[in-house]
C-alpha cells in the first residue's frame, strides 16, 4: 500500500516536471533565438518565403519538429545542426518564445 | 535581335512559371475539405504514438507548404497521413492549397491569432 502510493506520488511529480519543462521561459528564449532570427526572423515571422514562419506556431508542434531535427527522423541538414546543440530547456524556452508571438493563425 | 527575343522568350516563361508556382487562393479554398479535419479546429492533435498539436497553417509562406508537401509526396517527411495526402496532390493542388493558406483570414473562417 505504501509502496503504491509512494510509487504514484513518484508518477504524479513526474509528470508535473515534464509538464513544467515544456512550459518553458519566454523571456530566456527571446535570449537564445539569435541564431533562429536570421532566417526566421526575429519575432518568428520570417521575411524569406523558403523558411516557415514560428511566430504563433503551437509550441508542442515546434518542440516535436526540433526533436525530430535532433533525432535524425525529420531531415534538413540546416535544422539538424542546430537542433543538435538544444537542451530541453532550451528547446522548451524557444518554442515558449515563438509561440507566444504574433503570426500565424487558425485558418478554417 | 535574334538574342533580344531569346531573353524576352525566357523572361516570359520564367513569369509564366513564376505565375503557376503562386497558386489560385479561391482554387485552393475548394481542395482544402481534406486538411480541414485536422488544421481546422483548434486544438486538434496527432495520434499516437506522437502526440502533438496539428500545426497552424493559416499566414504560412506559401512556399514553405509547397515544400513541405513536395517532401511528403517524396517519402522525406515521415508523418504517415500527410505522406496519404500529398501522394494524391499534383503540383498545381499543392500551390492552389498553398495559396489559399498564404492568404489573409477571411469572411469563411479564421481568426487571427
Amino acid at each position: 500500500m505504501m509502496m503504491k502510493k509512494a510509487l504514484f506520488t513518484l508518477a504524479l511529480a513526474t509528470a508535473f516536471s515534464a509538464a513544467h519543462a515544456a512550459d518553458g521561459n519566454a523571456a530566456a528564449g527571446k535570449e537564445k533565438s539569435t541564431t533562429c532570427a536570421a532566417c526566421h526572423g526575429p519575432d518568428g515571422n520570417s521575411p524569406s518565403p523558403d523558411f516557415p514562419k514560428l511566430a504563433g506556431q503551437e509550441q508542442d508542434y515546434l518542440a516535436a519538429a526540433l526533436h525530430q531535427y535532433k533525432t535524425g527522423k525529420r531531415k534538413n541538414p540546416i535544422m539538424a545542426g542546430f537542433a543538435a546543440n538544444l537542451s530541453e530547456q532550451d528547446i522548451a524556452d524557444l518554442t515558449a518564445y515563438f509561440s507566444s508571438q504574433r503570426g500565424l493563425f487558425l485558418k478554417y | 535581335m535574334a538574342k533580344l527575343c531569346l531573353v524576352t522568350g525566357v523572361i516570359l516563361l520564367t513569369a509564366a512559371a513564376v505565375a503557376q508556382a503562386a497558386g489560385d487562393p479561391a482554387a485552393g479554398a475548394k481542395k482544402v475539405f481534406q486538411c480541414q479535419g485536422c488544421h481546422g479546429i483548434p486544438g486538434y492533435r496527432t495520434a499516437f504514438p506522437d502526440l502533438y498539436s496539428v500545426p497552424k497553417l493559416g499566414g504560412q509562406h506559401p512556399n514553405y507548404i509547397v515544400q513541405a508537401l513536395q517532401e511528403y509526396k517524396k517519402g522525406e517527411r515521415s508523418h504517415s497521413t500527410m505522406r496519404g495526402i500529398a501522394a494524391n496532390l499534383s503540383d498545381e493542388d499543392m500551390a492552389d492549397v498553398a495559396a489559399y493558406y498564404g492568404g489573409a483570414a477571411n469572411s469563411s473562417g479564421g481568426n487571427a491569432k
